[in-house]
């Protein structure tokens, strides 16, 4: 059997997986803004002086760093369904799902990066008499999304590899229309690598956009 | 102006001040000297609370700051008056601890912006007559990182005044300085001490403390071993332990 690279042109193949493609970057990027938020949330819970919420945020953190992605989906999407009857659209359960898991992820990068601010920034700002949440959002937090930036785009781009499991439950996502097509032609090797390739360029301009965006925020002078 | 009562700090086991006690007057400028590790900066720190007490109690214009006394228990202070009261205690520290991510105007205004009620173009202005008073003006837009030492200092000063306190508390200013950037700092303080502002100075610069002190305050171990006016302290002290110490800073100072 000869390799046949034109199939994925043939057949309305490439608008299908264009198609996918397209909802892959709308998942991850709607799971993205629910793990920042989740991220930030949970971290700095865990830096909370109260005993109950930090230890909480802490048990949020294992708990999801600590189970696969694929079975969280499961659960979220058939296990609530038949188990519970909270019927979850599979959009919905894989938004949830994804912003779930990487929110543990980024919750140790937003508390590495605010700990990293030097201790006298949070006194400077208190000896102002500014309360501690004042001093967190126009102080530390400013001063740590430049730190995060780095590992915040990783954490971006291992989200977007990980939304192909959104096939699974049944999104119809990037990889879920290469399983179709590949079904009906069998073209496993033409099909997937051009999956593969479609995947580097939205991850490859990820990494170039976060680059972008670390020189845009860099301030002159300031060394982080 | 600031009434210190028997106050105690511990750290863990570790007794770091010691039943002291310290009255400042209103327009007083009262440098506290001594060797390291005699809690003179905790001290220091314990008049805006930055450092928690454990015992005592801690006056500014009468009214109890951090630990309150009611019917014979010590209860913390709630977090709103103590920033509150705070916003009306400037401090400077030793590192400067300007905000990097913003340029030397924001690193004014934003205290005053978020916490007084004042417009924008307001607070401009009296940054701008502060950043005039410590003369760097011209400075208004750099970024904190791309200034020398001593002007460093001297915008944290301004950002100290900008929330027009009572009351200055300096932690060590100069001690980070090279030496050739001492000067334009203390000169500032110098100032700030004419214009009437009640300083309490944490320093190491026996110059300052002779010429400018209103009185000075020799700290030891945790205690407050002796107090006076700077003329006596530093020609005929009484404690050993200060004469001690005094003859190894100015030896080293010559």
């Amino acid at each position: 059997m000869e390799l046949n690279f034109l199939v994925l042109f043939e057949d309305g193949n490439f608008p299908y997986l264009l198609k996918g493609l397209w909802i892959t970057v709308k998942m991850t990027l709607l799971s993205l803004l629910l793990s920042c938020l989740i991220g930030l949330f949970i971290g700095l819970g865990r830096m909370s002086k109260l005993n109950w919420l930090s230890g909480l945020c802490g048990l949020y953190l294992a708990w999801f760093r600590g189970t696969p992605l694929l079975v969280q989906l499961m659960i979220l999407y058939y296990g609530l369904a038949i188990g519970l009857q909270i019927d979850l659209s599979a959009s919905m359960a894989g938004v949830l799902g994804l912003g779930m898991y990487s929110g543990a992820y980024v919750s140790e990068i937003v508390r590495g990066a605010i700990q990293s601010i030097d201790r006298g920034q949070m006194e400077a700002g208190r000896s102002l008499g500014l309360s501690h949440w004042q001093t967190m959002f126009k102080v530390i937090l400013p001063q740590a999304v430049r730190r995060m930036l780095p590992t915040l785009g990783n954490e971006f781009i291992a989200l977007t590899k990980n939304s192909s499991l959104l096939s699974v439950i049944t999104v119809e996502e990037l990889m879920r229309a290469g399983n179709l097509i590949v079904a009906d032609n069998f073209k496993y090797f033409e099909i997937y690598l051009g999956i593969a390739a479609l995947y580097f360029v939205v991850n490859y301009s990820i990494s170039l956009g976060i680059r972008v965006l670390e020189r845009k925020m860099a301030v002159e002078g300031v060394r982080v | 102006m600031i009434q210190i009562e028997q106050i105690d700090k511990y750290y863990g086991d570790h007794h770091v001040l010691k039943g002291v006690s310290l009255h400042v007057e209103a327009g007083e400028v009262v440098v506290i000297i001594g060797p390291s590790g005699s809690g003179k900066s905790t001290l220091l720190r314990c008049i805006n609370y930055l450092e928690e007490i454990q015992e005592g109690t801690i006056q500014i214009e009468g009214k109890p700051i951090g630990l309150l006394h009611q019917a014979g228990k010590s209860v913390p202070m709630p977090q709103k008056d103590l920033n509150v009261m705070r916003s009306e205690v400037g401090m400077v520290f030793q590192n400067f601890n300007l905000f990097p991510h913003m340029n030397v105007i924001e690193n004014v205004t934003m205290a005053p912006l978020t916490l007084r009620k004042m417009g924008k173009p307001d607070a401009l202005a009296f940054a701008k007559e502060l950043l005039k008073k410590v003369g760097l003006e011209e400075k208004a837009m750099a970024y904190p990182d791309n200034l020398s030492g001593g002007q460093k200092q001297r915008v944290a000063i301004a950002r100290a005044l900008a929330m027009k306190p009572k009351i200055m508390l300096f932690d060590e200013p100069t001690s980070a300085l090279d030496p050739e950037l001492v000067g334009e700092v203390l000169a500032v303080m110098k100032q700030l001490a004419k214009d009437g502002m009640t300083m309490v100075v944490v320093t190491h610069e026996m110059d300052f403390a002779r010429e400018v002190a209103d009185r000075v305050v020799v700290m030891d171990g945790g205690c407050l071993i002796e107090e006076g006016k700077p003329e006596l302290i530093f020609s005929t002290p009484l404690q050993p332990r200060t004469k001690e110490f005094l003859r190894k800073v100015l030896t080293k100072e010559e």
